[in-house]
């Protein structure tokens, strides 16, 4: 299972609008920026409320992110170990620094936060509530044929795990005929790549005509929001965190 | 005689590279008809129907709908003449059942309130509804060639035209779609299906029309039509009475 999988829910955050969602992960990621230990440490707080919230699990959230959380330790060693500073541990010519720790872990721990705010997010918003609120914060934007790419990320949603699977078949079917068996990778990646290229375009094809027989157009009708009347509390509560980290 | 819906006449369509395509169609669809188009693969039937919703222009010959030129209004065309695509994962256009069913009255930029009515209305007939917030992807054959026929159904066609309904499903699954189609039929709409799959649907359809090399070869009731399938490289069925197939063929 995905963890950025949407997971249909009842909780405050699932039935919050997904405009207002998308404006307070901006302004979470904003916070980070500025955030030192306490602030992520607040911040982290919210999180793990939310996460039981919506019934996910800090337990089963950690495990997910085990890979991700592998990539933040190699930042944080590196950091530790390049930032000069008073030596902490000294190990074959190598130096880990008080400040380079420091640095490293507060870097490592905003990554974390991003990623988890991502997981909260994704966990709870359908992914074509986020096309319209793309397509609503695009509109005001001249230029940017804001229903257009909206129904662009609904094809890359649709289409991207259905790529996956024409790939996974190809390469079975290579495999099947003992197409594993070749050594060259050049020749291996074109064996792959020009069958699968070939059925995209022609399931590219596809989707135009059924697309034309359902009348597409970009005259369309506007996505409905559907707010909870909870959205104006969230945002005043975050701004003046915000502020206050800022300010602070 | 009932005015018909649809007349297709002198239908010519050449492909480039000059194999397939169709020549000099002529037939009449009346309000209600239920009409099987078969044939052998390559023999012209998804160039035909593809004509009628006017994905395909014809290159001599014209469709009328109700007396009109089908090119003359295309939507109005699209919107009374629905198509359901052979492969349900490329019509398939969003990421949960609700939103692609509401896709096309979305496209006709009908009201939001209207659009919820009639998806309700349609899942509900589709029996989908418990389905509504799935992803596609994650949907059995049946269930989305079912969401396939919904995603028309919500734009409120008179003609619903199948290219291969049953393709790739399994018995259940082809009696569920069947049971939908008969059902669809009953309730006034004229349905059109190109499939070579002829047993499943011919206690079902009204007329056969049977194509070869682009050809109408042969056409008439289902009862005059039986004898001559296998002559055309059709399999005929297991008995060639007009009885349900109960009990099934041994």
């Amino acid at each position: 299972m995905n963890p950025f999988m949407f997971r249909p829910g009842n909780s405050t955050l699932h039935g919050l609008d997904t405009r207002c969602k998308v404006f307070l992960v901006c302004l979470m990621s904003l916070a980070l920026v500025k955030a030192d230990f306490p602030a992520c440490g607040i911040l982290f707080g919210i999180l793990v409320f939310f996460i039981k919230n919506i019934g996910l699990g800090v337990g089963e959230t950690l495990k997910h992110l085990k890979y991700f959380i592998l990539f933040l330790v190699f930042i944080l060693l590196s950091r530790a170990l390049t930032i000069a500073g008073d030596p902490l541990i000294s190990l074959h010519g190598m130096t880990i620094s008080a400040q380079g720790l420091y640095q490293g872990s507060l870097v490592a721990l905003r990554f974390f936060l991003v990623m988890v705010t991502g997981l909260v997010f994704s966990a709870t918003t359908r992914p074509s509530s986020l096309k319209s609120a793309a397509q609503w914060y695009l509109k005001p934007i001249p230029l940017i044929p804001e229903k257009r790419v909206a129904i662009m990320i609904s094809l890359a949603l649709r289409f991207l795990p259905l790529l996956l699977q024409q790939a996974q078949e190809t390469s079975n079917a290579i495999c099947a005929r003992c197409g594993n068996l070749e050594k060259n990778p050049v020749k291996r990646f074109i064996r792959l790549t020009l069958p699968l290229l070939k059925k995209t375009f022609l399931s590219a094809d596809h989707l135009i005509s059924a697309m034309e027989a359902r009348c597409y157009c970009e005259d369309r009708t506007d996505p409905e929001f559907e707010p909870s009347g909870k959205e104006a509390i969230f945002i005043v509560i975050s701004l003046v965190f915000w502020l206050c980290l800022f300010l602070a | 005689m009932a005015t018909p819906i649809l007349e297709i006449n002198h239908l010519t369509h050449r492909y480039p590279d000059g194999n397939g395509g169709i020549f000099d169609i002529n037939f009449s669809v009346t309000k209600g008809e239920f009409i099987l188009i078969a044939g052998q693969n390559g023999s012209g039937k998804t160039t035909l129907i593809r004509h009628l919703n006017g994905l395909i222009a014809p290159q001599e010959g014209r469709i009328l709908l109700q007396g009109r030129d089908i090119f003359k209004n295309l939507t109005h065309t699209r919107k009374t003449v629905g198509m359901v695509f052979q492969d349900a994962d490329t019509q398939i256009v969003c990421d949960t059942v609700y939103d692609e069913v509401a896709f096309g009255p979305e496209n006709l930029n009908l009201e939001r309130s209207l659009i919820n009515k009639k998806v309700i209305q349609v899942l509900d007939q589709l029996d989908l509804t418990g389905l509504k917030h799935r992803n596609p992807a994650t949907l059995s054959g049946g269930e989305k060639r079912k969401l396939a026929i919904a995603g028309i159904l919500a734009m409120d066609p008179e003609v619903i035209v199948f290219d291969e309904p049953f393709a790739n499903l399994d018995h259940p699954g082809t009696q569920s779609i069947l049971a939908v189609i008969s059902g669809l039929n009953k309730n006034g709409h004229t349905i059109i299906m190109a499939t070579h799959d002829v047993e499943t649907v011919l206690h079902s359809a009204s007329r056969l029309i049977i194509m070869a090399r682009g050809r109408i070869a042969i056409e008439g009731s289902i009862t005059q039509m039986v004898g001559h399938l296998e002559s055309h490289g059709i399999k005929p069925p297991c008995t060639c009475t007009m009885e349900p197939p109960s009990p099934p063929c041994q």
